[in-house]
């Protein structure tokens, strides 16, 4: 049987990773006021450069990468201009001016670097849940949903993510999966049985725009997958419903909705993955789902999504390997699977694998932390399980922690997440979230080093650097 | 015999409820015919025939794949090996050994019948790769259970709590996805293309099969058409292609793979037919189920269709699905006044007898006559 590995331990970054004698004497310059102990809670919300990790150049065998890092860096400091379109320089010089004008603030960032990765890959990557939003099924379930607009349903909010969503991180495991496709380039030889195959087969192996027909059909399996799975763990139980969230009838039917649609998805997931007739490309992915089916089973959660600390001691490994099964599984695995298709060889799969994985845990991070870092509403609740609180808890002791929830009932509580939040802040797990989100940025662009250089290359690590951005 | 006319109102009208031009109609006409099977053999089907035309004993159908049978279920839960316990379980629970253990059992004849028609020793078990497909059906089959019950708030299953109610509606469906996937991985193991796609078809008609029962037709002729192209997708689909997968995998030509399609889909629609009359007659106690289910889901099965011809007030009970009070009652009433359980059986022997005269094409074993054997089980059967 196929295996890929799991997760491994965290371990030290290997040197080839680590600041160069020449950058640190040039990014100490912007950090001597700020040592890692020194720094008031409040500038850990706004973006200043931090402390010497927050600043290690990416990639040192890339020096446009490396002086891409340094001039962020600058504009950090800064004061933004907004309105100023963001340059891929190619000088160092070029790059500065252009960087310090760049506007700030991470949503554009991370946006930016979206709507650029789009056009590296042809289109949209909202046209790839196009083809079955429109199909009569789905049609027919947003029809009944009509019925459970005023309830708490979750599949409502799961089918306003595809109108419409704030994030614009719905469809980027497809726009990963088309980028690695596409920085890999074509591949080595087919396997087998070349002669005898019909249409289909070759338009599988027709390039648009440097990537394969069946990479496109694999971005999309991989969204959908994704989406059915967002549909399945919004249903609700019945037994936890309360008037709040709606009757029982309403909700019991918003669980029919959401195993029909997800059904939908994922039945048009296998047949999509079997039509492109590689039984291994077909094990990998059904893998992932596998993955995140066990990882929903780790932690409780509430009808409203809402995660229960784990009974358990629950530490940052654990967290890992948690967001591993439940998000960067299916990254990984899409990645390596389309490089499998392409017919590119063991090594090449690998790197593809590690981006997707690590890029899938700094991304997550990213998300993680942003209510640390956000100050507008003091009361906005976070999950529990995030990472800067299970790096609390290792830090502080889980009793830090659960003094801020009150249990309400067996499925139930109540948290105070302003003092919650200021405790977390009050620690080092801020900070050691950001370290750990730069390493594994650090990771993933390591692993895109094996690429030649190109325009999709560029979109990678240009979205892996926006997530490091806070 | 008294049939909706509109079953045979021309060729091709059966034969929508396939994915496969059959010629399933041309049997349902020609109902008694079916003995002469020998003069449409064609030279590829009978070539590998080494048994004469004697009448084989009758062999009882488990007993004969009880060798295979025997490690199914701890096959399966070898495949759903997790950490978590939970999900260990949960995605246990049915596999429990006490179903029925019909599809695997359909496979596994089915795949020693097209092993000995292409001519492999008598007796010979079912290849590796044959029972794994014996065990991905029952997977499927499985995991689709699962996901039926949360959608149907069913209570019991097998005579047992459905799994839903054990840890509530959300794990459920998660398990049954963890099946599925699994099962998924199984198949990709064999390493044929050509069966992963067949059996990823399978998944895709219990999808749409489940949305058909979601609407009704408006239009009293196709209502009929569509119930059976429902049960095609919601049953039959699984014993056709899993019945496919296995002459593939058996190294069958055209011909024989479309046999067993033909014979599974057949057989699969029976199963159905027999099944929803039992919904109409049966005991709790001895289904293991509620009665009268499906209309308490609204769903108008063949005895109500056929009722309907001599009630045409149950039209309007079809269209709102059976929801005002006292619906349910005045159906149930309508198909025991009726002879149309009757003729639902009638239907059912029909497909029946087509499962037969397309499995009589394979040369004649044990497991040919087993399978024959199978479809008077299948329409006799009490539970």
């Amino acid at each position: 049987m196929f295996s890929t590995p799991r997760l491994p331990p965290r371990t030290v970054l290997p040197t080839f990773l680590r600041l160069s004698d020449a950058f640190t004497s040039e990014t100490a310059r912007t950090t001597t006021t700020w040592t890692r102990r020194n720094i008031p809670d409040q500038v850990l919300a706004i973006p200043k450069p931090l402390e010497k990790l927050s600043r290690l150049p990416f990639n040192l065998a890339n020096q446009r990468t490396a002086s891409h890092f340094t001039s962020r860096d600058r504009m950090n400091s800064n004061p933004p201009l907004l309105g100023c379109k963001r340059s891929n320089g190619l000088t160092e010089s070029v790059q500065r001016h252009a960087v310090s004008m760049w506007t700030s603030g991470r949503k554009t960032d991370w946006q930016k670097a979206l709507s650029d990765a789009e056009k590296v890959v042809g289109y949209p990557t909202s046209f790839m849940s196009l083809r079955y939003l429109l199909s009569d099924e789905l049609s027919n379930v947003a029809m009944h949903l009509r019925k459970l607009v005023g309830t708490k349903h979750p599949i409502l909010k799961t089918a306003r993510g595809f109108v419409y969503d704030g994030n614009n991180s719905m469809q980027t495991r497809g726009l990963l999966v088309l980028l690695v496709s596409k920085a890999a380039g074509p591949g080595g030889e087919w396997e087998e049985e070349e002669e005898e195959e019909e249409e289909e087969e070759s338009n599988g192996r027709t390039m648009v725009s440097g990537i394969y027909r069946s990479q496109r059909s694999l971005a999309e399996i991989t969204e959908m997958i994704h989406t059915a799975y967002l549909m399945h763990r919004g249903v609700v139980n019945l037994e936890e419903v309360t008037s709040a969230d709606g009757t029982v009838g309403d909700m019991s039917f918003g669980n029919k909705m959401a195993v029909l649609s997800g059904d939908f998805l994922l039945a048009n997931a296998c047949t999509g993955l079997a039509q492109l007739r590689n039984t291994k490309v077909v094990e990998i992915v059904s893998s992932a789902i596998a993955d995140m089916m066990e990882g929903s089973f780790l932690l409780e959660q509430d009808n409203q999504g809402v995660t229960f600390l784990p009974d358990k001691d629950w530490r940052i490994k654990d967290w890992t390997d948690h967001t591993f099964l439940c998000s960067g599984s299916l990254i990984a695995k899409s990645c390596q699977a389309a490089m499998m298709l392409a017919g590119h060889m063991m090594d090449v799969q690998k790197k593809a694998y590690n981006y997707g994985k690590h890029m899938a845990l700094a991304h997550r991070l990213h998300a993680d932390l942003l209510p640390f870092s956000d100050s507008s509403d003091p009361n906005m609740p976070f999950a529990l399980t995030s990472a800067p609180l299970v790096l609390h808890m290792e830090h502080a002791g889980r009793a830090a922690v659960t003094d801020k929830i009150t249990q309400v009932s067996d499925k139930s509580m109540k948290v105070d997440y302003k003092q919650l939040r200021l405790e977390v802040l009050s620690g080092p797990a801020v900070h050691a979230a950001k370290e750990l989100c730069y390493d594994h940025a650090q990771r993933a662009l390591a692993a895109v080093t094996v690429f030649q250089e190109s325009e999709a290359k560029s979109a990678l690590e240009n979205m892996t650097r926006a997530v490091t951005r806070f | 015999l008294q049939v909706p006319g509109r079953l045979f109102s021309g060729p091709g009208r059966l034969s929508d409820c396939g994915g496969y031009q059959g010629n399933i109609c041309r049997p349902l006409l020609q109902l008694n015919t079916t003995t002469h099977i020998r003069s449409i053999c064609t030279s590829s089907l009978c070539s590998s025939q080494k048994s004469s035309l004697d009448p084989v004993t009758p062999s009882d159908p488990f007993q004969l794949v009880s060798t295979e049978m025997s490690t199914l279920y701890d096959d399966i839960k070898k495949e759903l090996t997790t950490y978590g316990s939970v999900l260990r379980y949960m995605s246990h629970y049915y596999f429990d050994g006490q179903g029925k253990a019909f599809r695997p059992m359909v496979v596994l004849l089915m795949s020693r019948a097209c092993n000995f028609h292409n001519g492999a020793a008598e007796n010979s078990l079912a290849l590796s790769s044959q029972r794994r497909i014996s065990m991905i059906a029952e997977m499927i089959h499985t995991a689709s259970l699962v996901h039926d019950d949360v959608i149907d708030e069913a209570d019991t299953r097998r005579g047992k709590a459905c799994v839903s109610n054990l840890h509530g509606q959300r794990k459920a469906i998660l398990t049954g996805d963890y099946i599925l996937t699994i099962s998924s991985m199984a198949l990709a193991a064999i390493g044929n293309k050509d069966v992963v796609i067949l059996l990823s078809q399978v998944i895709e008609d219990l999808v749409r099969g489940e949305f058909m029962q979601l609407g009704t037709k408006e239009d009293e002729d196709e209502r009929f058409a569509h119930y059976l192209k429902k049960t095609f997708k919601k049953t039959a689909s699984l014993l056709a292609y899993s019945c496919r997968a296995v002459a593939v995998l058996s190294g069958s030509s055209k011909d024989v793979q479309e046999v067993a399609y033909q014979y599974g889909k057949n057989l699969g629609i029976a199963f159905q037919l027999v099944d929803d009359m039992l919904d109409f007659m049966s005991t709790e106690e001895l289904m293991g189920k509620p009665t009268a289910a499906d209309l308490k889901l609204g769903l108008a099965t063949a005895p109500v269709l056929f009722a309907a011809e001599k009630y045409p007030e149950l039209n309007a009970m079809i269209m709102r699905r059976f929801s005002e009070p006292g619906d349910v009652e005045l159906a149930r009433e309508a198909v025991t006044k009726t002879d149309s359980l009757q003729q639902s059986r009638i239907l059912a022997e029909q497909y029946c007898r087509e499962a037969v005269r397309q499995i009589q094409q394979l040369a004649p074993s044990p497991e040919r006559e087993a399978l024959v054997t199978l479809t008077q089980k299948v329409l006799n059967r009490k539970k």
